[in-house]
């Protein structure tokens, strides 16, 4: 498994392009691995065949572990090799094959397909999650017996020494949930079997209740799946925010009647600001003069960062990238544009590189095209808030005592409440509110 | 104003059984049929034809009786009494059937049924009725083309039913089961017989080894003349004969009959009184109970969009509705419907075809086995066709069956019963079977499937 720099520990075989006995090249592909930031393909580094894969599809191991080897046919492999794949966090096998052998090849390739990740972070990455499932022990005579009953024996205490299930405790299972009542047609059962689906937790629609191939059909496809290595850092990162941060909100509503007009008159010139263009940097010079909210804390101490690292949310088909401007602060009201174009262009196009997607030290979510009047962003971690944008339409205001149609936009801040108290977070939320609203200063600066 | 918690509008195979299953719960049931009672099947479909056809098979099995050591020499037929004895089965069954809706206490009201409202039926136009619930039956009708000249020389099936004679030549435009059934049973008759279909084969549902067999027969042994893949132009029909192009032949015979398909008999029904509307083709949209998108309305049979024209699917689908109109939970409506087409040979069908059960993504595995192979087929003189299942090579599943050969409309419902229950094809091979049958077959094909047929020798598996 190869090294993928500074703060990846391990990573996860997704596909092998070869099988055991292909012959193998110099450059081909070998297989798929994802981390939890990219999907990347691995070359080989030697020519001969693939003796023996040692690391199979959706597992996960250390950096440098030995995941397969390559030689001659016929050749030996070392025997402490041919055990299984170590667990996650155990010390690597040895990774001095015999003379002859050599270990599959390990140059990462550049990033391929879809190297997208989840959301940026300062703060540590987090511990790995994949876990090696609990094994169970059960006996050779109760897993047949439960496999022929069409049973998972997962959840079956054990009454043999040590806690293994042996057949009288699937015999047990099975009296204890009915099973004797259960009607099940043949083809059914042989399905359910195959598919291990416990045929106890399905409910047949046949008559007298009897199970048939479209209900374990169904039972197939409610199985729980694996997430993606991207979704569960997803999950795992907005879990920890969302639990650990206590999170307020603020909204208020902009009218953007002007500046779209503004707009609109900039590109018959042929200017092509975005309306996030121009609320990212809205939110830039306002920061400027809210340092406490482009700052971090642990609750213990805070720390004020010393530039505008903006990020911006991008939705995918696979989940949420959230790349970084760097240096916001310092660009010109062009040159950000420039920046998140590219970022966007890369993240549609799934190239964004790792530490592209690290660092931001504020974040601004725009669903105004999904069409949301207004919505609450979870903080991102290491962040102490973010800006969630709804969509501008028209809609009836008051305006001196008139009722007007005006182009209006809510956005709702979410702070840390830790270190952003609700004045701070108000008197922010209107500073840009004010500048989105006063064309004078569009106008001075593009 | 006459008060029924159920009125059915036709009374074929779907509305007659929802009648009575509606009587059965006790509702007060009316029947509107405008014309006879047991509507197409009984009196221009189903029942008539099987009548001419017993005679027609009978009549070619007399011919070649020469193989069973018996002579029947100089054969031959009256028509005008075959026709008469299909009325007096018709007369027979409809008078029956009176009786058993009699019986059940449904009454039975002559006349055009429309709707005066969602819950009001109008019969001949005055309205005579409140409906608690309407079930829709109308059927269907013999579609007649404007391509198609009209004239004594032409006819559709029903028309085809009332002659008392046979034409010497016959074009039978139209390549489906009414089409072949009819060509089958004229070309027993010895009626010079040439079909006409549109499409690439005829009877172009079933599963592809069963229709090149049929066709070997008919073209074979019955001496029809099968022409596909064009249709049949510039057809004239004068006082004694038809013709027509296909392609640059001339087709020419003493009679046409049409039988391009069938259209749903909505007109006059007032529909959107009721609120409902229909498709474009004219039919009405149910879900698989033969609920409409009006709460009290329901529909089956050959009226209804996604329709399979068959009449034992309308009878199931009847007898769904009424009990669901009845306030009775029918838990799921059964999808597996067995087809049968009255060739010679015949035909039965169930489930899915080879095509069918590949492209809805599965590996498949086949089982065949031939009638020739089966000593009661030997015996009785009957070994033409074979038997097939089709099987999902994961779980073994039989998904569909299919057979043509003797019997096969009856060998059908053993193999219908395995499909319904989701028999796997080891089950199946494993169920004992009476020798010597021609249902051996089944269990034969069975072992086929997994390349252990006992009477087949071994087959070189892929």
């Amino acid at each position: 498994m190869p090294k993928l720099g500074q703060t990846v520990e391990e990573a996860s075989i997704v596909r092998w392009h070869k099988r055991e006995g292909d012959p193998v090249k110099k450059g081909d592909v070998l297989f798929e691995i994802e981390t939890d930031k990219a999907v990347l393909e691995v070359e080989s580094f030697y020519d001969g065949t693939l003796l023996k894969i040692l690391v199979r599809e959706e597992e996960t191991v250390p950096v440098s572990s030995t995941v397969a080897f390559v030689g001659e046919p016929g050749e030996d492999i070392p025997e402490e090799a041919t055990k299984p794949a170590p667990a996650p966090k155990q010390p690597e096998p040895k990774a001095a094959p015999a003379a002859a052998a050599a270990p599959a090849a390990t140059k990462p390739a550049a990033p391929v397909v879809g190297a997208t990740a989840a959301a940026p972070s300062p703060v540590a990455a987090p511990a790995p999650t994949a876990q090696a499932p609990a094994r169970v022990f059960i006996s050779p005579r109760a897993r047949a017996l439960a496999r022929e009953k069409a049973i998972n024996p997962d959840g079956i205490h054990g009454s043999g020494p040590n806690g293994r299930i042996v057949a009288r405790d699937v015999e047990k299972y099975l009296a204890d949930k009915g099973y004797g009542e259960i009607r099940i047609s043949a083809a059914a059962k042989k399905l359910a079997i195959r598919e291990g689906i416990d045929i106890v937790s399905v409910r047949g629609s046949g008559v007298s209740g009897r199970i048939m191939v479209s209900d374990v059909e169904r039972a197939v496809a409610e199985k729980p799946k694996k997430m993606s290595r991207m979704r569960q850092v997803i999950a795992q990162r907005l879990t920890e925010s969302f639990t650990t941060t206590p999170h307020f909100y603020v909204s208020v509503s902009v009218d953007m009647t002007d500046l779209m007009a503004y707009r609109q008159v900039l590109k018959e010139q042929g200017g092509t600001y975005t309306v996030t263009d121009f609320i990212m940097e809205a939110v830039v010079l306002t920061l400027q003069e809210f340092p406490v909210l482009n700052s971090v804390t642990d609750g213990k101490s805070v720390r004020w960062y010393g530039s505008v690292e903006l990020g911006m949310a991008v939705a995918l088909d696979e989940g949420l990238v959230v790349p970084v401007i760097r240096d916001a602060d310092q660009l010109s009201m062009m040159e950000l544009h420039d920046a998140a174009r590219a970022l966007a262009g890369k993240a549609r196009e799934g190239k964004l590189l790792p530490d592209e997607m690290m660092g931001s030290t504020f974040t601004v979510s725009n669903m105004g095209m999904l069409k949301v009047e207004s919505f609450s962003a979870i903080i991102n971690p290491g962040e102490a808030a973010i800006l969630a944008i709804g969509s501008t339409g028209e809609t009836p205001v008051a305006r001196d005592g008139r009722v007007v149609i005006r182009s209006m936009m809510n956005m709702t801040l979410s702070a840390d409440h830790r270190i952003v108290d609700g004045r701070m977070g108000a008197e922010f939320v209107n500073a840009i509110k004010d500048k989105l609203e006063d064309v004078a200063l569009w106008k001075s600066m593009t | 104003m006459e008060k029924y918690d159920v009125v059915v509008i036709g009374s074929g195979p779907g509305g007659y059984p929802a009648a009575i299953r509606a009587a059965q719960l006790g509702a007060s049931t009316a029947l509107v049929e405008r014309e006879a009672v047991g509507g197409t099947c009984l009196n221009w479909g189903c029942i008539p034809t099987k009548t001419l056809i017993a005679s027609s098979d009978l009549f070619a099995r007399m011919n070649a009786a020469g193989e069973l050591g018996l002579s029947a020499e100089g054969t031959s037929y009256d028509y005008a009494a075959i026709v008469k004895r299909k009325g007096k089965v018709v007369a027979r069954l409809k008078g029956g059937l009176g009786q058993l809706l009699k019986a059940n206490k449904v009454d039975v009201i002559t006349g055009t049924a429309s709707f005066a409202g969602r819950n009001r039926i109008a019969v001949d136009g005055k309205t005579a009725m409140e409906a608690g619930r309407t079930i829709i039956a109308t059927g269907s009708c013999s579609a007649m083309p404007s391509f198609i000249p009209s004239g004594k020389r032409v006819v559709e099936s029903r028309a085809f039913l009332d002659m008392t004679g046979l034409p010497g030549s016959m074009i039978v435009l139209g390549g489906g089961v009414i089409g072949c059934e009819f060509a089958c049973m004229a070309a027993q008759f010895g009626v010079k017989v040439t079909v006409v279909e549109m499409l690439e084969d005829i009877l172009l549902m079933l599963d592809a080894d069963i229709r090149a067999e049929l066709r070997k027969h008919m073209e074979g042994r019955l001496g029809i003349e099968v022409f596909t893949g064009a249709p049949l132009v510039d057809i004239k029909a004068g006082k004694t004969g038809v013709n027509g192009k296909f392609g640059d032949r001339t087709l020419k015979a003493e009679l046409l009959l049409a039988s391009v398909g069938r259209l749903p008999v909505t007109n006059g029904l007032e529909l959107e009184r009721a609120g409902l509307a229909t498709t474009d083709s004219g039919h009405i949209e149910t879900d698989s109970l033969g609920r409409t998108s009006v709460a009290s309305v329901y529909a089956v049979g050959d009226v209804t969009a996604g329709s399979t024209q068959l009449a034992h699917a309308a009878t199931a689908q009847g007898i769904n509705a009424a009990s669901d109109a009845c306030g009775q939970r029918v838990p799921r409506a059964e999808q597996v419907v067995p087809a049968c087409i009255f060739t010679a040979p015949e035909i039965g069908s169930v489930g899915l075809t080879e095509r069918e059960a590949l492209e809805s993504g599965r590996e498949v595995v086949t089982g065949k086995y031939s009638f020739a192979g089966l000593g009661k087929a030997m015996a009785a003189g009957e070994t033409g066709g074979f038997v097939k299942w089709i099987a999902d090579a994961a779980t073994d599943q039989l998904l569909g069956a299919h057979a043509v050969g003797p019997h096969a409309t009856e060998l059908i419902s053993e193999a219908t019963s395995a499909v319904a229950a989701e028999m796997t094809a080891a089950e199946l091979g494993r169920t004992i079977h009476c020798h010597p049958t021609f249902s051996e077959a089944w269990m034969e094909a069975a072992h086929a499937v997994h390349g252990e047929a006992i009477h087949q020798p071994p087959r070189r598996r892929k």
